[in-house]
């Protein structure tokens, strides 16, 4: 393992591949630090960018953007108090009060080193962990794979913070999306409704960046016009300087809390389609609840920017594990990578890094890379970032959109992909509005045509409908997304009964 | 009156059961224990009981007050845009990629930013000029991708 990964070392190094490895983490810190801009709507934008590229090169670019991304997002939330991705909340939480107490220099760079060993510790997860969970994913037959991407599905769906039926139904709305077009087993043409370009099926990628950009965009759309609020800033002139030595003690002297929230942030990255958001939301609570002092969270305390950076950037090791070992992409970011992936003719799962092994290694080391160049990155620019957060956003959006219709039209030069982009912008918004969750949605429509095939091949091996439940890890699998269902309905439930007692106690 | 939630699962439970209806077209064949309809008859009857569910719960649940943050929401401008984006995607393939985005960024800009004189007019302008040949040149001369030539001025 470890020749492989100095083989992929000394592959990235080279300039053909670091140049875009180092223009991605740029493109992802500045997209991160941007408000309103998030990391999915950045490497949506650079996706059509990679298209001309080898694929190690166009991954190499997207493990950038995703790493700079996810530390980008920490410069406008410690030094503006404006989280620049939701990933960065929580780092305002004690980033922001430590800056405004005279230490702006020491909250940033508290929050960019532990990004950093938060992000190498995922990577040790990611490296250590793609290949055994791969080789028992080769173990699986379609009885499993069909019963693992049903579980993922329905832990997204009752994950969501919307209603749990919501949530489902808006998965189930992904698998109907799956359905139109071409029949896996005769190839006949299905439910196309006559419309031309349904004929050959909807591709994820256009349904993915329309659902997303549009939703996204608009909801900002909606608000334009208002003064932003950057009264709270830091003067921009303040000095950053800082001893890194200082900075790196203060981080490494807590060992525990930096390995547990790691841990965290690799969890919840594992799980399909939570992002980073939760997984920093999550650490920064944990970091809170085993503190001698749980009093000074809040006030600028240094655990509070580590247990919230180091997840989240540990968080990326833990969604890329999942698109490589099984093709379940953990977050939006994962799939727009797995799209990339397609396009190249490249099947991630449990084959990928036993038949792409160069590429594999590769990717684990632009993912190693990518966190010195994002820290150089910093380094060099975080005061220049505070400039980039006053483009105006009338001039940046209709930018964005045009390259989201470069994107959809590349995949094969046809403007149906770009009709399907506005079908499901409509879509995406329209679902925003009424509260409908876009992630078990886009990842219906991901793993739909998978579910379908896995459910035939095994209904044409052997007819008996109880070997979904009667083989172990089938059965197993089945189990756990019962579990995971009424586990959300419960929390559902709680959380209603908690409103209700409130909207009651307000009464009186 | 119902609210959204029932509104929105009605129009799910009723393009479900359409598409349903349509899955009985599809004809099976004898050599396949599986026909084409097999799978999204599932799904379908599953969207379709889900949505009645939504419906229900729609109905059921009393309607609240629109928050605070509902209120003071530019729908008009949403539409604008996306009336604005829905013309410059159906004005690609006659106008060519080039002509069209360049009056796509300047009017979406002007939407956004409504232009108070001539100098910002030029300002609007000048970025669509910019942005559009940025990404043609980047696409079309870099990565050799074949962007969309206009039917009617064939540019």
């Amino acid at each position: 393992m470890y020749e492989l990964l100095f083989a992929g070392l000394a592959n990235v190094v080279q300039v053909k591949y670091l140049l875009p490895l180092a223009l991605g983490t740029l493109v992802g810190v500045v997209g991160g630090a941007l408000p309103g801009v998030t990391i999915t709507m950045t490497i949506i934008v650079v996706l059509p960018f990679t298209f001309g590229l080898d694929p190690l090169q166009g991954l190499a670019a997207m493990t950038g953007v995703y790493v700079g991304g996810s530390a980008g997002g920490l410069v406008t939330a410690v030094l503006l108090g404006i989280p620049g991705t939701p990933s960065a909340i929580a780092t305002t939480f004690d980033g922001h009060p430590m800056a405004r107490n005279g230490e702006p220099g020491r909250a940033l760079w508290i929050g960019i080193w532990a990004s950093f060993f938060g992000g190498l510790l995922g990577g040790i997860f990611l490296i250590g962990a793609t290949g055994p969970l791969a080789r028992i994913a080769l173990e699986f037959g379609p009885w499993e794979f069909f019963s693992l991407f049903v579980l993922a599905l329905s832990m997204v769906a009752g994950l969501v913070e919307a209603s749990l039926l919501k949530g489902l139904l808006s998965g189930m709305l992904g698998l109907i999306v799956t359905v139109m077009g071409v029949d896996p087993v005769l190839g006949r043409e299905r439910l196309t409704l006559g419309i031309p370009f349904l004929a050959g099926g909807v591709e994820f990628l256009p349904v993915l960046i329309g659902v997303f950009a549009f939703a996204q965009i608009m909801t900002e759309v909606e608000r334009m016009g208002g003064a932003a609020p950057l009264a709270d800033a830091i003067d921009r002139a303040a000095n950053l300087a800082v001893s890194h030595l200082k900075v790196i003690w203060e981080i490494v002297s807590r060992p525990l809390i930096l390995l547990w929230v790691a841990f965290v942030g690799v969890l919840i990255g594992v799980l399909p389609a939570i992002g980073g958001s939760a997984a920093s939301m999550m650490a920064y609570d944990q970091a809170k609840k085993f503190s001698r002092h749980p009093e000074r969270f809040g006030t600028g305390t240094p655990e509070g920017i580590i247990a919230s950076e180091a997840s989240n950037n540990a968080n990326v090791g833990g969604s890329l594990v999942t698109i490589m070992a099984f093709g379940i992409p953990g977050d939006a970011v994962t799939a727009v990578m797995l799209g990339a992936l397609t396009i190249h003719g490249i099947q991630s799962g449990p084959l990928f890094i036993s038949q792409n092994t160069q590429l594999a290694y590769g990717m684990f080391a632009a993912y190693l890379l990518a966190h010195p160049i994002m820290v150089l990155i910093l380094a060099l620019g975080s005061r220049w970032m505070l400039r980039v957060t006053t483009v105006p956003k009338a001039a940046l959006f209709p930018v964005v959109l045009v390259l989201c219709v470069v994107g959809a039209y590349a995949l094969n030069n046809t403007m149906a992909n770009v009709y399907v982009l506005l079908v499901f912008g409509l879509l995406g918004y329209a679902m925003v509005k009424t509260g409908f969750p876009l992630a078990p949605f886009i990842l219906g429509v991901i793993l739909g045509d998978q579910i379908e095939l896995n459910l035939v091949r095994s209904i044409m091996t052997d007819a008996n409908p109880w070997l979904f439940i009667t083989r172990p890890i089938s059965g197993g699998l089945l189990f756990a997304s019962v579990a995971s269902v009424a586990f959300a309905l419960w929390q559902h439930r709680r959380q209603q009964a908690k409103l209700s007692a409130r909207e009651g106690d307000a009464d009186f | 009156m119902p609210g959204r939630d029932a509104w929105a699962g009605l129009a799910v439970l009723a393009a479900s059961l359409v598409l349903f209806g349509f899955t009985f077209e599809l004809k099976d064949n004898p050599l396949v224990p599986v026909g084409p309809g097999f799978y999204p008859r599932i799904v379908l009857g599953i969207t379709a009981l889900l949505a009645a569910a939504v419906v229900a719960a729609g109905f059921l649940t009393r309607r609240r007050r629109p928050a605070a943050a509902e209120r003071g929401i530019r729908y008009g401008l949403v539409a604008a845009t996306f009336a604005v984006f829905g013309l410059y995607v159906g004005a690609l393939p006659y106008l060519g990629f080039r002509v069209a985005t360049f009056a796509y960024i300047a009017a979406t800009n002007a939407v956004l930013d409504p232009p108070r004189g001539a100098r910002d007019w030029l300002r609007a302008a000048a970025l669509a000029l910019v942005a559009t040949a940025v990404i043609y040149f980047a696409f079309e001369r870099y990565l050799a991708v074949l962007l969309p030539r206009g039917r009617w001025i064939g540019f």
